[in-house]
């Protein structure tokens, strides 16, 4: 297994952070890593996306701390989260606030059939992930319990996850049948 | 002062972010538009287009609302407290996390949050959309685009530029 340079991951991630658009970002990740150059193993990506799905933050920006950190320790992460962010968000900057001031009513047309176009992408995109991510009943309505919550009700998101995290964490409770796994069988 | 709630609300917000930044779109929108009123509503609708338009991480935005706020402090001070604290926190959670991962516990708290980030992405969706759509036009576009996504696999940035061209002429 090679591992890059801090040069060479910080040249990648940047490519990865101009490269992904739209939807399903963490393909990019280990299509660049995992497929292409072969510098992580599936196992090993996957354990990174799993961390970056419980930790609090933006989840892209965690997955690239997480591989940045196995690639290269914490100068690897900081590599990663820099090259990640900044270029894709200056561009941004630039537009949006380019946009913001120079607004005619071409332009506001324009922008608000996109904006309406993105509600249609992220229904489909948030769909998909739903059909294949939420498993079993439990899920189901935690997942549904947040979303009222938040959605249609508008109550404060840290109450809807506060509720959601004592309810979930009681359903989910490790039961005796599952915690005797091979491994930790004596 | 004023830059200090400013850091100090998108501190939380990005501790809040759980699943995606889709997540946080709901408390966002009361945080910088209804609370603290830094943006309006349609500049936050527009900001987050651009920035599916544009590459990188969605949250970027934090970086638009606080430039909107505060002038080019406030996008950094923003832009940092968003990314930073949670990347730190990461980094060193990922140097125990092949250990911790396989504990009872753990999965507990995995099963746990992956669910309720899928409730939060949809409460997203949904703010978005109230945000977005407010008449047949707009609709319409709405479910053309999703449709060309589903069936025709068109690449979203493809769909997102059509739906411009589309908003011009009938606008």
């Amino acid at each position: 297994m090679t591992r890059p340079g801090l040069w060479r991951l910080t040249a990648v991630f940047t490519w990865i952070g101009l490269a992904s658009l739209g939807g399903g970002r963490s393909a990019y990740f280990h299509d660049a890593l995992v497929a292409r150059r072969g510098w992580l193993r599936d196992e090993e990506f996957l354990q990174d996306l799993a961390l970056s799905q419980v930790m609090p933050g933006p989840n892209f920006s965690n997955l690239a701390v997480g591989l940045g950190y196995r690639l290269r320790g914490y100068p690897g992460a900081a590599c990663a989260l820099v090259a990640l962010v900044l270029p894709g968000t200056a561009i941004f900057l630039a537009l949006a606030l380019f946009l913001r001031h120079g607004l005619t009513a071409d332009a506001t047309h324009a922008l608000l059939g996109m904006g309406a176009a993105v509600v249609g992408l992220i229904f489909v995109m948030t769909g998909r992930i739903l059909r294949v991510g939420l498993r079993g009943r439990t899920a189901l309505v935690l997942a549904a319990g947040t979303f009222l919550a938040v959605g249609p009700l508008r109550l404060p998101t840290y109450a809807a996850i506060a509720a959601m995290v004592v309810l979930g964490c009681w359903l989910n409770r490790p039961r005796a049948s599952e915690a005797l796994t091979p491994r930790d069988a004596p | 002062m004023d830059l200090l709630r400013l850091a100090w609300t998108f501190l939380w917000l990005s501790f809040l972010c759980i699943g995606g930044g889709l997540g946080i779109v709901p408390e966002i929108e009361r945080q910088a538009v209804s609370a603290h009123q830094w943006v309006t509503s349609r500049e936050f609708v527009d900001a987050y287009t651009v920035a599916q338009l544009t590459p990188g991480p969605n949250m970027k935005i934090a970086a638009f609302i606080g430039y909107v706020a505060q002038g080019p402090m406030g996008a950094l001070a923003a832009t940092l407290v968003m990314f930073v604290p949670a990347a730190a926190l990461t980094a060193l959670v990922s140097q125990h996390w092949a250990g911790l991962r396989g504990r009872p516990w753990a999965i507990t708290a995995e099963r746990t949050l992956s669910a309720i980030g899928m409730g939060l992405m949809a409460g997203g969706v949904y703010t978005l959309a109230r945000s977005a759509i407010h008449d047949v036009r707009t609709a319409a576009i709405a479910v053309v685009a999703a449709v060309a996504l589903a069936t025709l696999r068109v690449p979203p940035v493809v769909v997102v530029l059509a739906a411009g061209v589309a908003g011009w002429v009938l606008g």
